[in-house]
Formats: C-alpha cells, sequence, structure tokens
C-alpha cells in the first residue's frame, strides 16, 4: 500500500473504533424504552459516533479508490481487534483467551473473505 | 451468572434481527446499484437512486439495524457485539451464491467457518463470564 493508502486505512480505523466506542457510551443513557431513546438523544456521544461514521463513509470511499476491494476489506477487518481493545481499555470489558481467540477468527475470516471476492 | 442466562434470548433475538437488518440493507443495496448502474454522481443518477424502490429496503434495514444496535449496546459488551455483527458477510454471501448465483470459492467457505467458528466460541465465553451492566462498575476478576 502506499503511504496515502496507509494514512487513510489508519484513519477509517481510528473513525470506525471511535464511533463504536462513542455508540456504546450512548447506549449506557438511563431509561427503558422510549425513555432511553429521549436520554441518548439528549447526550453528546451519540451524535460523536453518527458523525465518526458519517467521516468514515467519506474516508473508505477514499481509501477504496486508492487499493482493491479486497485488499480494502482485508487489512479494514483489522477494527474487529482495535474495537475489542477499546471496549477493553474505556469500558473495563472482559479479555479473556476465549474472547481474544475468538475476535482473531472473526478478524480473519472477514479478510479472507475480502481477500478472496 | 443468574444475569447472563437471563440476558440469553435477548442477544440470540437482537443478533438474529440485527443480522436481517443488515442482509436487508446490503441486499437492497445490490439491487440498487444494478438498477441505477453506471454510477456517475451526477444529479440524474442521484434522482434515479431516490426513486429505485431498493433504496428505500436498504433505508429501512439500516434504520432497523440502528434501533437493534442500539439496543443491544444498553447491555451488551461492544467488542464482542461488534466482532458478533460480522455475522452479516456470512448471511450475505449465502444469498448471493443461492439467489444471485454468485460463485462461492474455498476461501470464502473457510472464511465464513472461521467467523461462525469465532462466534459459537464468543457465545462460550460468555458463558464464563459476568459483565458489568452498568457503566464505571467493577469488571469480573481474572481478566487480562
Amino acid at each position: 500500500m502506499s503511504a496515502a493508502a496507509t494514512l487513510m486505512w489508519f484513519l477509517t480505523l481510528v473513525f470506525d473504533t471511535f464511533g463504536q466506542l462513542a455508540l456504546k457510551a450512548a447506549a449506557g443513557a438511563d431509561g427503558d424504552g422510549l425513555a432511553h431513546w429521549k436520554a441518548m438523544a439528549k447526550d453528546k456521544w451519540i451524535y460523536f459516533g453518527v458523525s465518526a461514521y458519517v467521516i468514515e463513509f467519506f474516508v473508505w470511499l477514499a481509501f477504496l479508490s486508492m487499493v482493491p476491494l479486497s485488499q480494502g476489506v482485508l487489512v479494514g477487518s483489522v477494527n474487529i481487534l482495535t474495537v475489542i481493545i477499546g471496549g477493553r481499555i474505556f469500558f473495563k470489558e472482559a479479555l479473556t483467551p476465549k474472547r481474544i481467540v475468538a475476535s482473531i477468527m472473526v478478524a480473519a475470516g472477514v479478510g479472507l473473505i475480502g481477500w478472496a471476492s | 451468572m443468574a444475569g447472563q442466562a437471563k440476558m440469553r434470548p435477548f442477544y440470540l433475538i437482537g443478533f438474529l434481527l440485527l443480522v436481517a437488518f443488515d442482509t436487508a440493507a446490503q441486499i437492497g443495496f445490490k439491487f440498487s446499484a444494478t438498477n441505477t448502474s453506471p454510477a456517475s454522481f451526477t444529479p440524474e443518477w442521484i434522482l434515479s437512486v431516490i426513486c429505485e424502490k431498493w433504496s428505500y429496503l436498504s433505508l429501512a434495514g439500516y434504520l432497523g439495524a440502528f434501533v437493534t444496535w442500539m439496543t443491544l449496546l444498553k447491555t451488551a459488551p461492544i467488542g464482542p457485539a461488534f466482532a458478533a455483527s460480522h455475522l452479516e458477510v456470512v448471511t450475505v454471501m449465502i444469498i448471493c451464491v443461492t439467489w444471485l448465483h454468485e460463485k462461492l470459492t474455498l476461501p470464502q467457505i473457510i472464511g465464513s467457518l472461521l467467523i461462525v467458528g469465532g462466534i459459537i466460541l464468543f457465545a462460550v465465553a460468555e458463558a464464563e463470564i459476568e459483565e458489568p451492566i452498568e457503566l464505571g462498575t467493577t469488571p469480573d476478576a481474572g481478566t487480562v
């Protein structure tokens, strides 16, 4: 990959991971049902999360204009690992050996399908 | 552990719904893209996408997936949930092979098995973990 493509790949990882973690933070709002949605609508994190995805959409398009789709999906599958690491750091989620192996299996599977397509 | 066991039907139904919405959105994209091809980003092309009925399946799929995802995330851990949501890759591939007669290769089969195997392993791991439900609570002991 060129330096520009590598930078774009890095940015997709940053925005994808940040977006997911922001949505998780927003989902922790109080209440059930409609009250939960009203609480989320007042939470800044849901807007950060959605904004990160809008930005990531364009960064992903820019990245795919530089590399073949198969290569893009292959290296993009790393986001599964960055989100699970982010979950550990920011939400104190358990990172057991089984979860680590499971994450690697899913990421490898997505990468393999992307590479083969 | 009792709490986790109680949540299992919620997670199962939630993830099946999520995968169904995501799959519907991708199939909608495929048909919409085919019917409005070639993509030119001109006002005429954008109008043809807006008038294309399959675009609305994608929109409905995305909205449904967003609502389902945010509902799941209230209690589900983000790391395993995000990884498990990639089951969509397998369901879209199955529909592409059965409905759209796309070719299935050996690496795709192996990749699908890895994804399904990884998600089963996540389910096994969940049974052993008592995850903090609310933000800021103490995580389980014995984590890395």
